[in-house]
C-alpha cells in the first residue's frame, strides 16, 4: 500500500473514481452472473425434465410392450440434442432397457437408477425421471446433459461484462481528468508553494487566494502560518548570527590553544636552542597572520638584543629593516626596555612613534607589534617580536597567546641550555675516564717495555763500543773487516733506534706536557718505520702486500704539540688502516697545508680497506667501541681523539663501506712558528789520560768500556756495583789520586746510579758524573736528570758521545 | 429343527424342482400375454357407448379354454382402466361376452373365428387372439411369437370401424395388417 501513499494527488483522485466505478460495476456483473447461472441451471433442469417427459411418454408403449428396438429408436432421436451426452431407459425393476450414448462422449451409464430427481455433477446434469403409465411407474429415464452449453453462454456474458467494464473505466478516466481538477488544483498550488518555500527557505512568498470554500480557508491559514514563520525566521537568523560570532571566538581561542599546545609539544622534543626557535617561528608564521616575526637573545651587559631566529615569510621585510641573523638591536627607552624588564609590550600603532625601534618598523610599513619577553626564573634572556602591517593588528587574545607562548619557549630554551651544559659535563667526564683508562693500559705496557729496552740496551752496549773502537783505533784492519764492522755498527744503531722508539712510545705520560714544535713530516717517516712490523712484516707472512705511499707537503710548518702523543695517534691510525685491509691495499700518508698563510697543518691517513658504514663512522671515536671483538679494545681512536682535543685540533673521517677510509687531523698552526733551537755541533777536545771510574753491574759492559776507553788512552778503574764504586772512589780520593770523572750505570741492585752519583758529589762535588742508562732518553725528555749527575748517556753508548760528554762535563765543572 | 418342519422344507424343495416341469414355457408366455392384454386396454380408447354405465367395470372376456391359468387375474388384480374396475369373464359362448370391452379368443375357438368375428362385428369390442390370420380375417389384434418374444399384429381398420381409437404408439409397435376378406 506504500505506493498508493506516494501517488500524486491527481492520480489518486482518478484512481479513486476508477476503483469506485469498477467496484460497482463488478458487483453488478457479479450479481448478474450469479443470477444468470442460477437461471441457466433452472432452465436447464426444466428443459431436461421436459425432454425426459417427452421421451418417457414416447417410450411408454415400448416399455409396456417390452419393445427394446422401439425404445432404442426413440432414444436415438436425442442425437439432435447436442448437449445431451447420454440417456438410458430402465424398466420398472430398474434394469437397463435401452440406452443412448452420444458418439465420442464415452459416458458410463449408471447400472440402476437412483431416486428420481436431478443432480449437478462434474460437467453435466444427471436427471432421473419416472415414466408413468396409467398412474403407475413403469420405468425411469435417465438424461445426462452437458453443462458446456451453459458455460459457453456464461463465458459470452462474462466477455460482454468485461468489455462493458473496460469501457466504463475508460469513460471514468476521461471524465475523472476534468472532474478532479477543482479538488486537486488548489491543493497542488499549495503543495507547489510549500515545495518552493522548503527549497528556497523564502518565507516571504504568499499563496494567491482561492475560492472561498475549505481550500480557500486552507490557503488563507497557510499564508498566516507563513507570516508567522517569516517573523520567527528573522528572529532566528539574528540569533544564529550572534551565536556564530560567539562560536567563532571560541573556535579561534581553541585554535590558539591547539597551536600553543602543538608548539609546546614540538619544542619540548627539541633540545637545542636554534631548532626550538625555528619551530616556534615557523609554526607561528604558518598559523597566525603575522608579517614579521623574530626571536632575539638579550645581552644584559651590552644592553642589546641579538637576533637569533627570523621568519622566512617576512624575510624581505626583515632585510628592509636591517634585521638579519646576528643583527644587534639596541634597546631604546620605553618600548623594548619595558620588554627586557619582563613585561609584554604591545604597540597598536607605531606610525607616530618617537623611539628608534618602532620608527624602524614604521618605516618598513609595519604598524603594530608585540614584544614578549622570554623569562626564566624572573630573568629576561630574550624576546619574541611579532609585527603586522595593520594597526591594531593584535587582539588581547593574541597578546595573551604570545605571552603564554613566550613563557613556554623560555622554559624550553632554558631546558635546552641546561641540557647542553649537562652534555658538556658528560663529555668531559667521558674523556677523563677514557684518558685514565688509556693511561693505565699504557703504564703497564710501558713498564714492560722499559724493562725489555733496558736489557737490550745493556746487551748491545759492548757490541757498539767494541765496533766503534775497532773501526777507529784498530790499525791494519782488512777492508772486509772494516766493511763488516761498519755493517755491525749500522745494525746496532738500528737496534738502538728501535728500542729507543719503543721506549718513547710507551713512555708514561705526565700530567703537564711541554709543547714542543713538532715536524709532522718527520714524524710520519718515524711512524712508518716504527709500525713497519704491522704493515709490512706481519701481512707478508700471510702473503698479503700493503703498499705505503707518502705525499708530504714540503713547506709544512711545525705545529706545537707533544711529539710522543702525536706519534701514538698516528701509529693507531696506521694500525686501524692495516686492520681494515685484510686482503692488502694501499696505505697513504699525506700532509697538507690549508689556508694562506697556513692556518692548518693537515695529516691524512688513507686506506683502501673495508670502510665503515654511517653508524660505525659515527661511533668509532667512542671508547670501547670496536667491531673487532676480542682482538680490539676500542680504545685506539678514543685515544687519538683525546690527543686531537688536547692539541686543539680536530678530526675528520671520510668513509663508506667498501670505499676505504680517510682520517684527517687538522692541527692549528701557531701564529709564530717556534723555530727549534739549532743544535750547535761545537767541536770539542777530550783531554787524554784521564783517570776514570766505571761502575756497572754488567761485567760485559765494564769490560767493553774499559777496553775502548783505554784504547783512547785513559786509565780505567772499574767497580761491579754501586757500593763498590763508592768505596773505590773514596779510597782513591783519600789516596790523593782522585778520578777525573765517574761513569756509572743507573740501574744496579742495592745501590743504584743515583746513589752513586750523590755519594761521589758528597766526596768531591767537582767530579763530573756521567750516567749511563737504558732509560737515558726518557730521563732527558722528562727533564728528570737526577741531581748530582752531570750528563746522561743512552745505552748503547757511542764512543763519540762518550768523548763529547767527557769533554763537556770536564770543561763545565772546571769553569 | 423339528422333524415335521424338516419334512415340510423337503416338500418345498421338491415343489420347486418339479414346478417348471408342470408349468412349461407356456405359462411365462401367457403371463406376458396377460400383461399385454392389460396394456392394450391402456393404449386403446373406447367410445363412451362401449360401457353400459359410468360405473360399469371394464370387462375382459376369455372365449374358449382359458390358457392363462390365473395369470390374467393376477395381472388385472387391483387395476383400473379410466376408473373402470377390470373384471375377467370366461365363457364358451360369444354371446355371453357381448358386454365385454375386450375378448380374448382362445386357440380352442380356432374353428369358429369367422362366426365369432361376425357376431361381434360393429361392436366396440377389441378382439385379441393367438390364431394365425386372425387379424387378416377381421380380428383386432393377434399375438404371434418372434423367437421367444411375444409380438402382435394389429388390424387398425377393424378396430377403428368399431369406434375404437388405437394409440399411435401401439400402432407403431404392432405389425399392421389389413382385412383380407373385405379387400377381396
Ligand atoms: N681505517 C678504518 N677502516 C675501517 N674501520 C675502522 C677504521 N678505523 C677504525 N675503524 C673502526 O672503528 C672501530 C674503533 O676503532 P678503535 O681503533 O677505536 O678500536 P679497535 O681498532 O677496534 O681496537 P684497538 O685499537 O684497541 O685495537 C674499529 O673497531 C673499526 O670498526
Ligand atoms: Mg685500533
Amino acid at each position: 500500500m506504500n505506493w498508493l501513499k506516494k501517488l500524486p494527488l491527481k492520480r489518486k483522485i482518478t484512481l479513486v473514481i476508477l476503483l469506485t466505478c469498477s467496484a460497482v460495476l463488478l458487483l453488478a456483473c457479479g450479481v448478474l452472473a450469479a443470477y444468470q447461472l442460477f437461471d441457466f441451471r433452472r432452465t436447464l433442469v426444466r428443459d431436461s425434465i421436459v425432454l425426459a417427459d417427452v421421451i418417457g411418454k414416447n417410450t411408454r408403449a415400448a416399455l409396456a410392450f417390452q419393445d427394446e428396438n422401439s425404445a432404442q429408436q426413440t432414444l436415438s432421436t436425442l442425437q439432435s440434442e447436442p448437449y445431451v451426452s447420454a440417456a438410458c431407459l430402465y424398466d420398472a425393476n430398474g434394469n437397463e432397457f435401452a440406452n443412448y450414448v452420444q458418439s465420442g462422449s464415452g459416458v458410463q451409464l449408471p447400472a440402476h437408477p437412483p431416486a428420481a430427481g436431478h443432480y449437478f455433477e462434474l460437467g453435466h446434469l444427471a436427471l432421473f425421471h419416472p415414466i408413468i403409465l396409467n398412474g403407475k411407474q413403469i420405468g425411469t429415464i435417465y438424461l445426462q446433459t452437458e453443462l458446456k452449453g451453459m458455460y459457453n453462454r456464461l463465458r459470452v456474458s462474462a466477455g460482454v461484462a468485461l468489455l462493458v467494464l473496460l469501457g466504463s473505466c475508460l469513460v471514468a478516466v476521461l471524465l475523472a481528468a476534468p472532474l478532479q481538477k477543482p479538488i486537486s488544483g488548489p491543493i497542488l498550488v499549495l503543495a507547489e508553494a510549500v515545495r518552493n518555500i522548503a527549497q528556497r527557505k523564502d518565507y516571504t512568498v504568499r499563496v494567491p487566494a482561492q475560492d472561498s470554500n475549505e481550500t480557500g480557508l486552507l490557503t488563507e491559514a497557510f499564508n498566516q502560518l507563513l507570516a508567522g514563520i517569516e517573523e520567527r525566521d528573522k528572529a532566528l537568523r539574528g540569533e544564529i548570527a550572534e551565536r556564530k560570532g560567539a562560536e567563532g571566538k571560541v573556535q579561534s581561542q581553541l585554535a590558539r590553544l591547539e597551536l600553543l599546545h602543538s608548539i609546546t609539544r614540538a619544542i619540548s622534543e627539541r633540545l637545542d636552542l636554534q631548532s626550538i626557535f625555528q619551530v616556534v617561528i615557523r609554526t607561528l608564521e604558518d598559523n597566525l597572520p603575522i608579517d614579521l616575526i623574530c626571536i632575539c637573545l638579550y645581552e644584559q651587559n651590552a644592553n642589546v638584543l641579538t637576533v637569533v631566529g627570523l621568519g622566512t615569510s617576512g624575510a624581505a621585510l626583515a632585510t628592509q629593516l636591517g634585521l638579519s641573523r646576528e643583527a644587534r638591536v639596541p634597546i631604546d627607552e620605553n618600548g623594548l626596555s619595558q620588554c627586557v624588564r619582563g613585561r609584554l609590550v604591545y604597540e597598536s600603532d607605531v606610525s607616530g612613534a618617537k623611539f628608534p625601534f618602532p620608527q624602524r618598523l614604521a618605516q618598513a610599513g609595519l604598524r603594530s607589534f608585540v614584544a614578549a619577553p622570554l623569562l626564566v626564573e624572573s630573568k629576561v634572556f630574550g624576546a619574541l617580536i611579532a609585527a603586522r602591517k595593520q594597526t591594531e593588528g593584535f587582539s588581547s587574545g593574541d597578546c595573551e597567546f604570545l605571552k603564554q607562548l613566550s613563557g613556554h619557549v623560555a622554559l624550553a630554551a632554558h631546558q635546552a641550555q641546561l641540557y647542553e651544559a649537562l652534555q658538556q659535563a658528560y663529555d668531559d667526564l667521558r674523556q677523563t675516564q677514557q684518558a685514565v683508562m688509556q693511561q693505565e693500559r699504557l703504564k703497564a705496557l710501558g713498564q714492560m717495555a722499559s724493562g725489555i729496552a733496558h736489557d737490550i740496551n745493556n746487551a748491545i752496549s759492548p757490541v757498539a763500543l767494541y765496533t766503534e773502537s775497532l773501526l777507529e783505533k784498530e790499525p791494519n784492519l782488512s777492508a772486509r773487516a772494516r766493511d763488516y764492522l761498519g755493517t755491525i755498527q749500522h745494525a746496532i744503531e738500528d737496534v738502538s733506534h728501535t728500542v729507543a722508539r719503543m721506549r718513547e712510545f710507551y713512555r708514561q705520560r705526565e700530567q703537564q706536557l711541554a709543547l714542543t714544535p713538532v715536524n709532522l713530516n718527520q714524524m710520519i717517516q718515524q711512524v712508518i718505520d716504527l709500525s713497519r712490523a704491522r704493515w709490512s712484516d706481519m701481512p707478508q707472512q700471510r702473503g698479503i702486500f700493503i703498499k705505503i705511499e707518502t705525499d708530504l707537503a714540503a713547506a709544512l710548518p711545525p705545529v706545537m704539540g707533544v711529539e710522543s702523543e702525536i706519534r701514538e695517534a698516528l701509529v693507531n691510525l696506521i694500525f686501524n688502516a692495516v686492520d681494515a685491509m685484510p686482503n692488502g691495499g694501499t696505505l697513504a700518508l699525506r700532509t697538507k697545508i690549508s689556508g694562506k698563510p697556513a692556518r692548518l697543518a693537515q695529516v691524512e691517513v688513507t686506506d683502501t680497506g673495508i670502510g665503515m658504514d654511517e653508524d660505525v663512522r659515527k661511533r668509532c671515536l667512542e671508547p670501547f667501541f670496536t667491531t673487532k671483538g676480542e682482538r680490539g679494545t676500542g680504545l685506539g681512536l678514543a685515544m687519538v681523539y683525546g690527543t686531537v682535543r688536547r692539541h686543539n685540533a680536530d678530526i675528520e673521517i671520510e668513509s663508506a663501506p667498501g670505499k676505504g677510509t680517510t682520517f684527517r687531523i687538522n692541527f692549528p698552526v701557531p701564529a709564530m712558528p717556534a723555530g727549534a733551537p739549532a743544535k750547535d755541533a761545537a767541536p770539542f777536545v777530550v783531554p787524554s789520560r784521564l783517570r776514570i771510574l766505571v761502575v756497572d753491574d754488567d761485567p760485559l759492559l765494564i769490560k767493553s768500556l774499559r777496553d775502548t776507553l783505554e784504547t783512547d788512552g785513559h786509565v780505567i778503574v772499574t767497580a761491579g756495583g754501586g757500593q763498590e764504586g763508592i768505596t773505590a772512589f773514596r779510597h782513591a780520593y783519600e789516596r790523593k789520586e782522585p778520578f777525573a770523572a765517574v761513569i756509572t750505570d743507573l740501574g744496579m741492585p742495592y745501590v743504584d746510579g743515583r746513589q752513586v752519583a750523590s755519594a761521589i758529589k758528597g766526596i768531591s762535588p767537582s767530579t763530573p758524573v756521567i750516567l749511563l742508562t737504558g732509560w737515558g732518553q726518557r730521563l732527558v725528555a722528562e727533564g728528570d736528570i737526577p741531581a748530582h749527575v752531570n750528563h746522561v748517556l743512552n745505552k748503547p753508548p757511542k764512543l763519540r758521545d762518550l768523548r763529547e760528554a767527557l769533554a763537556q762535563t770536564l770543561s763545565s765543572t772546571k769553569s | 429343527m423339528s422333524k415335521r418342519s424338516s419334512i415340510a422344507s423337503w416338500f418345498y424343495i421338491l415343489l420347486l424342482v418339479v414346478a417348471p416341469m408342470n408349468a412349461p414355457a407356456q405359462s411365462k408366455e401367457y403371463q406376458i400375454k396377460a400383461a399385454f392384454l392389460f396394456n392394450f386396454a391402456q393404449f386403446v380408447n373406447w367410445p363412451s357407448g362401449a360401457f353400459p354405465g359410468t360405473n360399469a367395470p371394464f370387462c375382459i372376456g376369455v372365449l374358449g379354454d382359458d390358457p392363462f391359468s390365473g395369470a390374467l387375474d393376477a395381472t388385472i388384480q387391483g387395476e383400473t382402466i379410466d376408473n373402470h374396475k377390470i373384471i375377467v369373464e370366461r365363457s364358451q359362448n360369444v354371446a355371453d361376452l357381448k358386454n365385454c370391452q375386450m375378448i380374448f379368443v382362445s386357440k380352442s375357438e380356432r374353428k369358429h373365428v369367422a362366426e365369432i368375428l361376425s357376431a361381434l362385428d360393429s361392436k366396440p369390442i377389441l378382439t385379441v387372439s393367438e390364431v394365425d390370420g386372425f387379424a387378416e380375417r377381421g380380428g383386432g389384434i393377434n399375438f404371434y411369437l418372434a423367437g421367444t418374444k411375444v409380438r402382435f399384429e394389429i388390424n387398425p381398420g377393424v378396430a377403428q370401424s368399431d369406434g375404437l381409437k388405437i394409440s399411435a404408439q401401439l400402432l407403431s409397435l404392432g405389425k399392421i395388417v389389413q382385412s383380407a376378406k373385405e379387400d377381396k
